[in-house]
């Protein structure tokens, strides 16, 4: 609509008048100046779908469509603020080529796993799929069924799923794809603490004297804490940032002591702090006599490859990679003794100055330390090791559970706390941190779900790694992937993923909102809800919970992942899913469903649909008739309370911009582990580490060791692989998004100015990109945002045109089974 | 055959999908809307490096709430803790001079919602919400509606 | 040795006696000659003084400026017209260049003597080395950067509007000089605190 100068004073004039005359003018007829009835937008918060910072968002509706979205201003997160994707939200629901229905392989009107998407009834879909499900159930066992999820289900998404599989169906290969992104930073919280999670918040930012970037590129991945760090250092100019990556990226604009090391030698350059710590005398004696205990780790663990690879059959403790053996003060200063400065100068690269620089901010007393960590640290084939490490220099400073001191494990994902790590959607785990080893545990959790004992399996599942290995050697037949792209996300796809999910055996199953190369080598595709077309629920990386409605509804016939898996449940009797001894003596579970058995317990369905606030449609409530939401949560959160993990109720969240958990008498828990802001220290303690036993946590003696694979010859360079600011993992949103693609619109390849002229490359060259596994066909940028050194290059993975996990190395850390993505050696060449 | 295949995926599509199929069934299974024409175990020409778009023309935004795009080139813009060049032109005291928009007043509020004397440091990275413009097609339509076509309707 | 004393002694009388068995002539055209060949001389070890390879030659200017000029488009552009050092740090005529190469001579103390020789020693100085090249540039009037970018030459048709508008009026009218807007080109700026 074009209005000339004319038309507005001649609106304005006719507005002005109906004032006068005290009639309300229709918005129509001003044809200018709608009536604020008429422009009135319902606002809303929710968690952004992005990254594990966890922001709130304000979503306006109108007419069933998101129209805009903005940075919460009542949010503690981020404080009014939001990252380019953030303020893009509104768009990403809205790409045309939205998946509305399912889509089954079919040739002349039967399935075929190598015929053409065809739409289909969700009746038609679920009926092929228990089928399958079926037969394969019968023939070889619940081991050869999995199920992929996410650390962006929600919380009752990936709940409803891990019971499902680990109680319905009887097996533990269920797994999320925090496994590629925090399983090392779990880990590293079980091993040294004995339970998962930071205990610092968001509020050290406001409270450190100095921040250290461990392999992080913060001002990219998590913009809105950047801010937050940003607002600190600039506002404090004692404050200092140290920046350490194995190539220069924009966080590096902020560094006041950047380094850049060697891809691996972090493992060094940790001992090395260490041992500078102890020789200066800067060990905190008083609290690593009262609150630590030192362990020596196994050594020599391999590299989570394949069993048969030469690298596998080298490793001595291949077998037992977690095993640790207790140590002493004494024996831990000689162990570290060896990483002297010159020495880990002569590792990393870094000079020794530098390393004393990084060092004397963790040593000296009276500067608070920030330290933080995401992907570098975690997708690295020691990552649980490099967790350990890191707060072994918190730990024998005492830097640690108070305002500023804060080891912090930063998150990638929007959930990975909440869903994929506190409701255990991990092959080996139990919501609150129960693993399914435990007999215990599992006795508590067939208590909490009303089920006979024995129903869950003891024998941890595959891990996602092995999910794709299984797949390929027709082990697991079949496959139900949901809330993540993982042909686009995984290592290796050449070799293992695509192989796999085409294998004529497997039937693979994909839930999306968006056709994504996974769902394209799937078998059937099923029409996903996502973010506010459904109620849901978050988890972000400083334990803080938070709900939101849903605002508007999903296109066609799809449905919310906990639809799809509530839904399917119904399929199955107990009888076609579980032995004959469980129900014979258990004969009241003869005859029943899954669904009556999981979630129409008298537990799961016991809130009626007339709970949910008024004003708010809840399309799974609608279909199975009560408040299911409410039911799993709070089912769910009984695993908790009065365990270390509390929840507040439902109800709460929805009122709340989140609360950080242990939720207790209503209070949350900034710092976890300190007399006075957490109620789980007993009195008198100052600081317990309530995860072990004795309350003391663990310093470990770990070395270095080289990684999986190192530039050779041939294959000259070292590959690192990672995200952009722009586009969040693998772009299945935010390159639907037309500002976002925009910006980004395709990967390049980063390489140094003077190895690409070593080459006989320049700027935009089209070149190869090639490992021993495989290639992809990129351009060569020597500008821009990322500057690697000689000898390193960096390609992101959000384009779906360039999969450069054709390239990546399936190595894993052997504790956590997590890839290495940051490291494999590759060459490059000219098309 | 790229357009059937988008069409497939639309909810008005659904009626004509059993038609559509039959056309799709001599296509590749394609059906990955961002991954240009080649199969999954197959690589394409990778794009040409695209060029940002420089014509300084103010673009729409979505929404009132959305940071504006960057209507210009920014390539080797320095902003760093020495120096930020975009305020250099964007900042209060230049906009006389440069005649390019001043920052937000938003941008001057601090997290306590104060109002500063000058940008917050919160603010500090430009990059961070604003970017420029590559001269490229989106690979996909977005379907989002501008609030505007929602108001009104009977006009 | 004796035998040398005695050559040294003939050439000196030589020298200082007048010319018994050389013409003027010769005399006056061999030392021209002379001349320019020693002239050349230093004129070739001056030029080898503005190669690049001279400059990049030690690793305070081949990790910190020349790195940071080669992501910007004095190294690498459309045309491939390129700037090497030498092209915007030293003066095209004599007298100036001289003066510059005097002062750069503190440049090399500073390497002798280990003033830059580190990362943060180089980034403490950076302010003043830059202050140094924009107080030159500002009273020279941008000399070198208008050695290439000719002001009579510039099509502001072919530049984006906020470029033609600034050149039309500002620099047109001489109220500003290339250094006052286009700091921080081809290196990082130093912390502007106080200048911006």
């Amino acid at each position: 609509m074009k209005l000339t100068r004319r038309d507005v004073i001649k609106a304005q004039a006719a507005t002005t008048a109906a004032a006068v005359a005290g009639v309300s003018m229709p918005g129509a007829a001003s044809n200018l100046i709608t009536s604020s009835k008429e422009t009135e937008l319902q606002w809303n918060k929710a968690p952004c779908r992005f990254c594990g910072t966890g922001c709130s968002v304000s979503v306006a509706t109108k007419e069933g469509k998101v129209v805009a979205t903005h940075g919460d201003t009542l949010a503690p997160v981020n404080k009014g603020l939001n990252c380019v994707k953030g303020y893009f939200l509104a768009k990403i629901m809205y790409g045309k080529d939205r998946v509305t229905q399912p889509l089954l392989r079919k040739t002349n009107g039967k399935y075929d796993k190598n015929g053409e998407f065809t739409p289909v009834s969700w009746d038609e879909a679920f009926d092929i799929m228990a089928e399958k499900w079926k037969t394969t159930l019968k023939a070889k066992g619940p081991e050869a069924i999995g199920m992929f999820g996410s650390g962006q289900w929600t919380v009752w998404e990936g709940y409803a799923a891990a019971k499902l599989m680990k109680a319905g169906f009887r097996s533990n290969n269920i797994d999320p794809n925090a496994r590629h992104c925090m399983a090392s930073a779990v880990g590293g919280f079980m091993r040294t603490f004995g339970i998962d999670e930071p205990m610092g918040c968001y509020d050290d930012f406001e409270h450190a004297d100095a921040f250290v970037l461990w392999g992080s590129n913060m001002a990219e991945m998590h913009p809105i804490l950047w801010t937050r760090l940003t607002d600190r250092r600039l506002s404090h100019p004692h404050v200092k940032v140290a920046v350490l990556s194995t190539f220069e990226h924009r966080s590096f604009d902020l560094a006041d002591i950047p380094a850049i090391f060697e891809p691996h030698t972090d493992l060094v350059l940790l001992n090395a702090i260490a041992n500078y710590i102890i020789k200066s005398g800067k060990v905190n004696k008083d609290f690593v006599n009262k609150h630590v205990n030192f362990r020596k780790g196994n050594t020599d663990i391999g590299y989570g490859l394949r069993p048969d690879h030469p690298l596998q059959k080298a490793a001595k403790n291949a077998d037992k990679a977690g095993g640790s053996v207790p140590y002493t003060f004494e024996e831990y200063a000689n162990f570290v003794s060896e990483y002297t400065l010159e020495y880990a100068e002569k590792m990393s690269g870094v000079p020794a100055r530098t390393i004393e620089q990084i060092a004397k901010l963790y040593a000296d007393p009276k500067t608070k330390v920030m330290s933080l960590w995401t992907m570098g640290t975690n997708q690295h084939t020691r990552g649980v090791w490099v967790n350990n490490m890191l707060y072994n220099i918190h730990l024998l400073t005492g830097k640690i559970s108070e305002p500023g001191n804060s080891p912090f494990s930063l998150t990638g994902q929007p959930s990975a706390c909440g869903t994929a790590r506190e409701v255990g959607t991990f092959s080996h785990r139990l919501p609150a941190d129960m693993v399914v080893k435990n007999p215990k545990h599992r006795e508590f959790a067939e208590k909490v779900w009303k089920l006979p004992a024995g129903t869950i399996p003891g024998k941890p599942g595959a891990h996602a790694v092995l999910h794709n290995r299984k797949l390929k050697d027709s082990e697991i037949n079949c496959y139900w992937v949901q809330v993540n792209n993982n042909m686009q996300a995984a290592p290796n796809i050449n070799e293992e993923g695509l192989p796999g999910y085409r294998n004529p055996d497997n039937f693979i199953v994909v839930s999306e909102a968006y056709p994504t190369v996974t769902a394209e080598a799937a078998d059937l595709i099923l029409p996903t809800a996502m973010w506010v077309e459904k109620e849901g629920a978050y988890g972000n990386a400083e334990r803080r919970t938070q709900f939101w409605h849903q605002l508007v509804n999903a296109p066609g016939v799809a449905k919310s992942d906990m639809w799809q898996v509530v839904e399917f449940s119904k399929r199955f009797k107990t009888e076609d899913v579980w032995p004959t001894e469980l129900l014979d003596a258990n004969p009241s579970f003869k005859g029943k469903t899954l669904f009556d058995v999981l979630y129409a317990n008298g537990q799961v369905n016991q809130f009626p649909s007339s709970d949910i606030k008024e004003g708010y449609e809840n399309h799974e409530a609608e279909d199975f008739g009560f408040y299911i939401q409410k039911g799993l949560f709070e089912e769910y959160a009984t695993f908790g309370r009065g365990k270390a993990h509390d929840l507040a109720n439902f109800d709460t969240y929805h009122e709340t911009r989140g609360l950080r958990w242990p939720v207790v008498d209503g209070k949350e828990t900034q710092w976890r582990y300190r007399e006075g802001y957490d109620p789980y220290v007993e009195e008198g303690k100052g600081v317990q580490f309530y995860g072990k036993p004795d309350g003391k946590a663990i310093i470990f003696a770990l070395p270095y060791e080289p990684p999986a694979e190192s530039p050779d010859e041939e294959y000259d360079l070292w590959l690192s692989t990672g995200r952009v600011l722009e586009h969040w993992h693998s772009g299945s949103m935010t390159q639907r998004v037309p500002e976002l693609y925009k910006a980004v619109p395709d990967a390049v390849c980063y390489v140094h100015p003077d190895d690409a002229k070593k080459r006989g490359m320049r700027r935009g060259d089209e070149i190869k990109v090639i490992s021993r596994r495989g290639e992809i066909r990129t351009r060569v940028e020597t500008r821009g945002r990322n500057k690697p050194p000689l000898g390193l290059i960096f390609v992101p993975w959000f384009d779906a045109s360039q999969l450069i996990n054709k390239c990546t190395l399936d190595a894993t850390d052997p504790l956590s089974k997590q890839t290495d993505f940051k490291k494999c050696a590759v060459k490059i060449e000219k098309v | 055959m790229k357009k059937l295949i988008t069409a497939l995926f639309t909810p008005f599509a659904f009626g004509t999908a059993i038609l559509l199929a039959a056309a799709i069934a001599v296509a590749e299974p394609k059906i990955s809307t961002l991954r240009g024409s080649a199969n999954l175990d197959a690589e394409e020409q990778a794009p040409r490096m695209g060029k940002i778009e420089n014509h300084d023309q103010k673009r729409q935004r979505a929404y009132p709430q959305q940071p504006p795009t960057i209507p210009h080139d920014i390539t080797g813009y320095q902003v760093d803790k020495n120096f930020n060049k975009c305020l250099d032109c964007h900042a209060r005291t230049k906009a006389d001079e440069s005649q390019a928009p001043m920052v937000s007043i938003t941008h001057f509020m601090n997290s306590e919602g104060q109002f500063l004397a000058d940008v917050t440091p919160a603010r500090y990275f430009c990059n961070q919400c604003h970017v420029p413009q590559m001269d490229v097609k989106p690979m996909v339509e977005n379907q989002f509606v501008d609030m505007d076509n929602l108001i009104n309707t009977d006009k | 040795m004796s035998k040398i004393i005695h050559l040294w002694k003939s050439y000196w009388r030589i020298l200082t006696r007048p010319s018994v068995h050389y013409s003027l002539g010769f005399l006056t055209i061999g030392g021209f000659l002379m001349g320019i060949v020693f002239w050349g001389g230093f004129n070739t070890a001056m030029e080898y003084t503005n190669t690049e390879e001279f400059c990049v030659g030690c690793h305070e200017m081949r990790e910190n400026v020349f790195a940071e000029l080669k992501t910007t488009i004095h190294y690498s552009n459309r045309s491939g017209v390129r700037a090497v050092c030498s092209d915007c740090h030293v003066p095209h005529d004599w007298t100036n260049k001289m003066a510059r190469k005097m002062a750069a001579s503190k440049e090399v103390w500073g390497k002798l003597f280990g003033t830059i020789n580190t990362k943060e020693k180089f980034e403490a100085k950076r302010r003043e080395l830059a202050e140094h090249e924009w107080a030159r540039l500002k009273a020279n009037d941008s000399l070198e950067c208008r050695n290439c970018h000719n002001f009579d030459s510039m099509d502001f048709t072919r530049q984006s509007e906020r470029a033609s508008d600034q050149h039309s009026s500002a620099l047109a009218n001489g109220d500003k000089t290339c250094i006052d807007c286009h700091k921080g080109i081809a290196h990082k700026l130093p912390d502007m605190a106080g200048i911006h």
